[in-house]
């Protein structure tokens, strides 16, 4: 038995030091951080190319490689050129950009027209099967007239035309590296990072461009951590393993703030959750039921559970997307559980029974938990199904349910791209989970797609968006806060209202 | 026992055949439809219609698995959906980290069940036997991921000895030690609570039995009675369980890789299946089934290294 002992204890105390040896590296630094941040992201990118990518993720990684050609403003949301240098339209249908000169990609590579238009003939490209090709359905040809000067021609007027080309997904590609390599994995953009090695399923990481046509970024190297645990993340946030977390969930946000030496931002962002119902069903396809149950629902006590990550106000434009004006807000159906129990009994919908269907995911379930014990007590007969996200998003898609939580996060922030992918007629089937249609709803956000005059866009938004809070096909659960936590060394760090940020300004 | 390494290779065969099919089948026909987690909430009809033709997933399910076997055949495990890597080498990339894991844990494991094992089975009854196997009751009946959140918050925020998470080093450094410590003890908990318990009772039995009273009647040392006598029978269970406990490591570990960010197997795989990434879930699966044969082979190999009485 003492012969065993003895290896076993020595085992111990190689375990023992090996722990206590070299220091407290995981630790803070106290002397001047490297310009260097490792980033915690709970899943790894789908892929690195714009084209052929269209999730958060992967935009957190190629927003930083890659550039578009108009930015917006993380601030106002106002859009401005990047790499465009101004933009024309001599008639409604027609778009003339000019192009910045002198720019460069990382292979080398010049940014020009030719490029601008191999990216988004690829983009639009039914063979490559784009994700977002929808971005640019509109747009029916591409032509070159110089160098630096594209022209994008559309079927008809497209309003959104600036939005949407700001957006990740029409970030401008180097041919060169597209045609004879996989972007998707070693991506070749315009942008002020550049790709370095990436770790499928661990990390990713990007060096600076030291070549960048406007001042080189002030970090030198970034990397995309992968910590599927977003409690395992905040530990590596306060030990210093990682400096930089964001989209924090209302359940970990007091913790976050809790630890020293770490910055915490919100920003008012452009994410809608609502509660859908299925508008072909009976009875959600009546008014005056989904009027009742707009009447006994009870966002104030929903929101108050959030710790403060999400804004009550029942408008389907948020506050934060083109199109809302402020007089929206008195415009819902403000929480009146006698007005419901009225409409209940009026119409004959005690006892009424209702299944809502919840992913279990982001907050789903707890609004499902939430609206039932406020709809039992107007008299109705709630029970809640919960599926994973695959399954559920195809059952929702198929119409598969009577009323369903879903969340819109508008990457554009403009309000045509919330209204029609969600509520126009032409999207039933797909993305119109609701399956709402309204010829008048429709028309005014045609109207709001095709006019070029942003006044008037945002008139006619306006006016389809009150139309649909009355009907309510949708009631909304609340609008979202963008969120993100960082090492108080980290300064520069601006989160958009789309929950987008870019670490050009960025430095330590 | 060449004959028995034939005999389960062909099995293996079979089994992986059988296993290939049914896993097949049943990704393809249960809900969830990997275009729509790849288009997103937002995509439109016609965009799924382009992806699933991309995929190839708009044909008949029997020729899409034939498909795939003769690919199989061939030596290609097909390509991720979600990212385009070939599955063979998204397998490889995170294998090794699973190994570590898998290894360092069953280390800890074993030295910590059999030791307590012993113990127990020698003190029946005493101080040490009640805590020992009271421990071993909270080794298996403790989650791991709560047992992994703690071990962080003890050792990595508020002691800060130790790193949170991630395999980044090699794992004969010092750094790589350090970063397999806390993952290797989560993991290694409830294998070394099973180990020790097992242990125990197959030590009291062959205590109990005639030959070590006999051997103990002619004067045999007590010391080489417990450690060579008694322990290499007892071990046939014991070496069972390892066996299992190692092949299902091997298999991916999928809460302790998710809790410590390690880029293991069973990260792999919990990620494939809630993407519906069909070719990824298909080639883990295949994987693991491979592995618990291969790891059962070797235990009946060890038997009969262990115990001359046992041919094959």
């Amino acid at each position: 038995m003492r012969k065993c002992f003895v290896p076993i204890c020595l085992l111990v105390l190689m375990i023992v030091s090996a722990a206590c040896s070299s220091e407290n590296s995981s630790g803070k630094e106290s002397t001047t951080p490297p310009q260097e941040i490792t980033y915690a992201s709970t899943s790894d990118a789908a892929g690195l190319s714009p084209i052929d990518t269209n999730d958060s993720v992967s935009s957190n990684v190629t927003y930083q490689v890659y550039e578009t050609l108009f930015t917006q403003d993380p601030e106002t949301m106002e859009i401005e050129p990047l790499l465009a240098e101004s933009y024309e339209n001599p008639d409604d249908n027609t778009w003339v950009i000019k192009l910045k000169e002198g720019i460069t990609f990382h292979d080398g590579t010049p940014f020009n027209a030719e490029a601008v238009k191999y990216t988004f003939e690829q983009l639009k490209d039914p063979d490559r099967a784009a994700p977002r090709a929808s971005l640019l359905a509109p747009i029916e040809s591409i032509e070159v007239e110089d160098e630096n000067t594209v022209v994008l021609n559309t079927e008809e007027p497209y309003g959104p035309m600036l939005a949407a080309l700001s957006h990740t997904n029409a970030a401008i590609v180097s041919p060169t590296a597209d045609q004879e390599g996989d972007i998707n994995k070693e991506p070749v953009g315009t942008g002020p990072f550049v790709f370095d090695e990436w770790v499928e399923g661990d990390h990713i990481t990007l060096t600076r461009n030291e070549d960048y046509w406007r001042d080189p970024a002030k970090l030198e190297k970034v990397t995309y951590k992968v910590v599927p645990e977003f409690s395992t993340a905040i530990s590596m946030l306060e030990t210093g393993e990682v400096q930089f977390i964001d989209a924090i969930a209302s359940d970990h946000i007091n913790r976050v703030e809790s630890i020293q030496n770490v910055e915490v931002q919100k920003t008012e962002g452009t994410r809608v959750s609502y509660l859908g119902f299925n508008m072909e069903k009976e009875p959600f396809n009546e008014l005056a039921f989904r009027q009742a149950v707009a009447y006994g629902i009870d966002q104030e006590a929903y929101v108050s559970q959030l710790n403060d990550l999400g804004i009550d106000n029942e408008s389907i434009i948020g506050p934060n997307v083109f199109g809302y004006q402020e007089d929206a807000k008195e415009k819902g159906y403000a929480y009146n559980p006698e007005k419901a129990k009225q409409l209940i009994e009026d119409n004959g919908y005690a006892g009424q029974e209702i299944t809502l269907f919840a992913a279990n995911r982001d907050n789903y379930m707890k609004m499902a938990e939430i609206v039932q014990s406020q709809l039992s007590e107007i008299g109705l007969n709630v029970s809640i199904e919960t599926m994973e996200w695959a399954s559920f998003l195809e059952s929702a898609r198929k119409g598969d349910y009577e009323m369903t939580f879903l969340g819109w996060s508008n990457s554009t922030a403009d309000g045509s791209e919330l209204l029609y992918p969600n509520l126009h007629s032409d999207n039933i089937g797909s993305s119109n989970y609701a399956r709402y249609e309204n010829s008048e709803f429709d028309k005014l956000v045609q109207e709001s797609r095709s006019s070029v005059d942003q006044e008037v866009r945002k008139q006619k938004l306006h006016a389809a968006n009150l139309i649909a809070m009355e009907e309510a096909p949708w009631i909304v659960m609340n609008h979202g806060i963008v969120t993100a936590a960082y090492d108080a060394s980290m300064e520069g760090l601006i989160v958009d209202p789309t929950g987008k940020w870019s670490l050009y300004p960025v430095s330590r | 026992m060449v004959g028995l390494i034939i005999r389960r290779f062909l099995q293996l065969l079979l089994l992986l055949f059988g296993i290939s099919f049914l896993v097949f089948m049943s990704m393809h026909l249960a809900p969830g439809d990997p275009a729509t987690i790849i288009g997103g909430p937002n995509a439109t009809a016609s965009d799924l219609e382009a992806i699933r033709e991309n995929l190839g997933l708009n044909r008949p399910v029997v020729v899409q698995y034939f498909d795939y076997l003769a690919g199989v055949l061939q030596g290609d495990f097909g390509y991720s959906y979600q990212t385009n890597q070939a599955v063979t080498e998204a397998i490889i990339t995170r294998f090794p980290a699973t190994i570590k894991l898998a290894t360092a844990s069953m280390i800890v494991a074993i030295i910590i069940g059999i030791v307590a094992g012993m113990i127990s089975a020698r003190k029946q009854n005493s101080w040490i036997d009640v805590t020992s196997t009271t421990f071993a009751l909270a080794g298996v009946s403790i989650p791991n991921f709560w047992l992994g959140a703690m071990l962080i918050l003890i050792f990595s925020v508020n002691l800060q000895i130790l790193p949170v998470g991630g395999l980044n080093s090699p794992f004969y450094t010092v750094e790589g030690m350090k970063e397999l410590i806390l993952p290797a003890i989560t993991l290694g908990t409830a294998s070394a609570a099973l180990i020790a318990r097992m242990t125990r009772s197959s030590m009291l039995e062959v205590i109990r039995s005639d030959y070590i009273r006999t051997a103990r009647a002619k004067g045999v040392r007590k010391h080489s009675l417990i450690w060579i006598h008694a322990l290499k029978n007892a071990m046939i269970p014991v070496i069972t369980v390892i066996g299992i406990n190692f092949g299902g490591l091997l298999g991916g570990t999928i809460i302790t890789e998710q809790v410590f960010a390690i880029n293991g197997v069973g990260r792999l795989m919990i990620d494939a299946i809630a993407a519906r990434d069909f070719p990824i879930v298909q080639g883990t699966v295949l994987l693991v089934a491979g592995i618990f044969v291969v790891v059962n082979l070797v235990v009946d190999i060890i038997y009969a290294l262990i115990d001359p009485r046992i041919s094959y």
